[in-house]
């Protein structure tokens, strides 16, 4: 029997039997939605998460005081157990001082409950050298950012300022910030207003910005540690060995303590790897969804074969071979796993958008996600259909057509 | 060369441990022409006979010879082939496939054999307007009557223009109009120069015969010409 024969004859069994065709591809059609939207939406957020390390974040390192446990690339080894190390200004010349840094920012960070006109509100409290932050400087979007002298003056995001409050809070305005334990608080003016968007990647959204010397006074606590230092490099190119060096730097007043220091390359290209493996573990739940749906598609034919017992043993009686029958019912589930992939990719795309959509994940159709769908499909149900196919192609035409 | 030759024809079947016997030594000649009735009461293999003369089973032992070929040496896939080729099928049940029109089920070997679309397409006309069922070709068999769908299912055994047909109890499920018409079918066939087996229980269908051979326990028992 001529392929195109085989073809014809399978589309018109479709055409006469539509609700086995519908039955039997549901399944593949939820398979291959699952796989086109999950992996498109694993494909959002990793393309989300590369956009977000804009290049020039890619020359910074961070030096933190670590936990003394061996955690993370750049960690140093603990052999023993070991205070975490302790930065202060010191250290921050010391890291100044390493060939081919640019600068060095020292941060501290702390969670602090913001007042303004009655409402409360919990935040971010960053603590910085001013003079360091060029690129928060250019990402004021009213008033002005923080200088030296500043004492009780703050910038606040963009989104404190105008998400948090009934009121929007300008440059003029006094906030109130309470310490942790709210017994302390310490009144600041707002000086300026970052824009939307720009969040560096050592901020955060709500974040309120204010001088080391202001933190200090509001934390009251008797030493002032720094949480990090951030240091940007001369050359992009050179993060890593850059790194290294400081370390070796830092090691020397800080022998028996823990820290780590870190390339954001570093962290960036394991960032990536976990983002791929999300991507491929969530391509994988609906791999497992196109299985099942395999299975429903062996059921159904191992049912329509049953059906048509008879009707294969006429075909062999009038003369069709093993093969014949075997290309027919392959065929058979062959066009089903194709119009069932290509109707499940349409949905897949709408579902993948909607998801989007509505919970405002990012989320990219990619050539490789619809590439993956189409093949996985048709070559799942193939393969669903080898032992059906093989069961039509063995029946004894005696009993087939005695079993009428 | 007769058309037909059948010697020594041994057939048994294995139920569990037993070897069950049911064509005990046949010995039959058929001629290019012929239309012969095959009688017997039932389970004396006329049958597992008709099976074996259609290519859709073996030979325990002896032979069974189409045009000088023995059925029993051939490969599953020639088998197939003289099936397709040189044998058409009529059956009690006209097992005529429900989900395509007449004209593709009459079409159906052609298709098998792989010729040209419309040297199939026009022959099956050709051979559904000859049955009498010209103005059927897009129905579906099952919107036919019993006496109409073996008229399809006659049509389909003639696609292949085969040397031998073989009828199963062709008017076994027909009422007494329909039963006529049917026989009236076969006997100008067979007056078109086909040869023609047909298994039957009504004697009344044999007035066309040229030869009823009579089957009992696996045997023939007479061949009154």
């Amino acid at each position: 029997m001529k392929p195109k024969d085989m073809l014809e004859y399978v589309l018109l069994s479709f055409r006469a039997d539509r609700r086995r065709a519908l039955m039997s591809s549901l399944g593949i059609i939820i398979g291959v939605i699952s796989i086109v939207a999950l992996l498109s939406v694993g494909q959002g957020l990793y393309g989300g998460v590369t956009e977000r390390f804009s290049d020039f974040d890619m020359d910074l390192i961070t030096v933190r005081p670590g936990s003394g446990m061996g955690m993370g690339p750049g960690e140093r080894p603990a052999s023993t157990p070991e205070e975490p190390a302790e930065f202060d200004d010191r250290d921050v010349k010391i890291v100044e001082n390493v060939l081919g840094v640019e600068a060095a920012y020292p941060l501290k960070t702390s969670r602090a409950l913001l007042s303004y006109r009655g409402d409360n509100t919990s935040a971010t409290v960053v603590g910085l050298s001013p003079e360091n932050h060029d690129d928060l400087k250019e990402a004021v979007a009213r008033g002005r950012f923080l200088t030296g002298s500043d004492y009780k003056a703050a910038v606040v995001s963009h989104e404190i300022a105008e998400e948090y409050f009934r009121m929007d809070i300008s440059p003029g305005n006094q906030i109130r910030l309470y310490s942790d334990d709210e017994d302390r608080y310490m009144d600041f003016k707002v000086v300026g207003v970052l824009e939307e968007d720009e969040d560096p990647t050592y901020a955060s959204n709500a974040g309120i910005y204010i001088t080391h010397r202001a933190m200090e006074e509001f934390l009251d606590a008797g030493d002032y540690h720094y949480d990090s230092i951030t240091v940007r490099a001369e050359d992009s190119a050179e993060v890593e060995d850059l790194a290294e060096k400081i370390e070796k730097e830092l090691s020397r007043i800080h022998r028996n303590e823990a820290y780590n220091v870190e390339a954001m390359t570093t962290r960036f290209e394991s960032m990536l790897e976990v983002l791929s493996m999300i991507k491929y573990a969530l391509a994988g739940i609906g791999g497992i969804s196109l299985v099942v749906g395999a299975i429903g598609i062996s059921n159904v034919m191992m049912l329509t074969v049953r059906e048509r017992t008879s009707e294969i043993g006429v075909m062999k009686a009038i003369g069709a071979t093993a093969w014949d029958v075997r290309t027919l019912y392959l065929l058979d589930a062959g066009m089903l796993g194709l119009v069932s992939s290509v109707v499940g990719i349409v949905l897949g795309v709408l579902v993948s958008d909607l998801v989007g959509m509505v919970a405002n994940i990012p989320q990219e159709v990619t050539v490789q996600s619809v590439a993956l769908g189409l093949v996985f499909g048709v070559l799942i149900t193939t393969v669903a259909g080898i032992y059906p196919a093989n069961r039509a192609a063995v029946l004894d035409p005696i009993v087939a057509l005695r079993g009428e | 060369m007769p058309l037909v030759e059948v010697a020594e024809l041994e057939k048994s079947y294995r139920v569990g441990e037993m070897d069950v016997p049911v064509l005990r030594g046949i010995n039959l000649q058929i001629e290019e022409g012929e239309f012969v009735a095959l009688m017997g009461p039932s389970g004396c293999g006329k049958s597992t006979l008709m099976n074996i003369l259609g290519g859709l089973d073996r030979p325990s032992r002896g032979r069974a010879l189409l045009k000088g070929q023995d059925l029993g040496r051939l490969s599953d896939g020639d088998l197939a082939r003289i099936r397709r080729d040189e044998i058409g099928f009529v059956f009690q049940s006209f097992n005529l496939i429900g989900r395509i029109s007449n004209l593709r089920n009459v079409e159906l070997p052609m298709t098998l054999k792989e010729l040209p679309r419309e040297e199939r397409r026009d022959r099956a006309e050709e051979l559904l307007e000859a049955v009498g069922l010209g103005h059927r070709l897009n129905y579906s068999p099952t919107n036919l009557s019993g006496g109409e769908r073996q008229r399809v299912a006659i049509a389909r055994a003639l696609a292949n223009d085969p040397s031998l047909i073989l009828a199963d109890e062709p008017t076994g499920n027909l009422d007494q109009k329909s039963r006529r018409e049917i026989i009236e079918i076969m006997n100008e066939l067979n007056r078109d120069g086909r040869t023609i087996v047909m298994v039957t229980h009504d004697i009344e269908t044999t007035e066309y015969c040229s030869r009823v051979i009579w089957m009992i326990d696996g045997r023939v028992q007479e061949e009154p010409s």
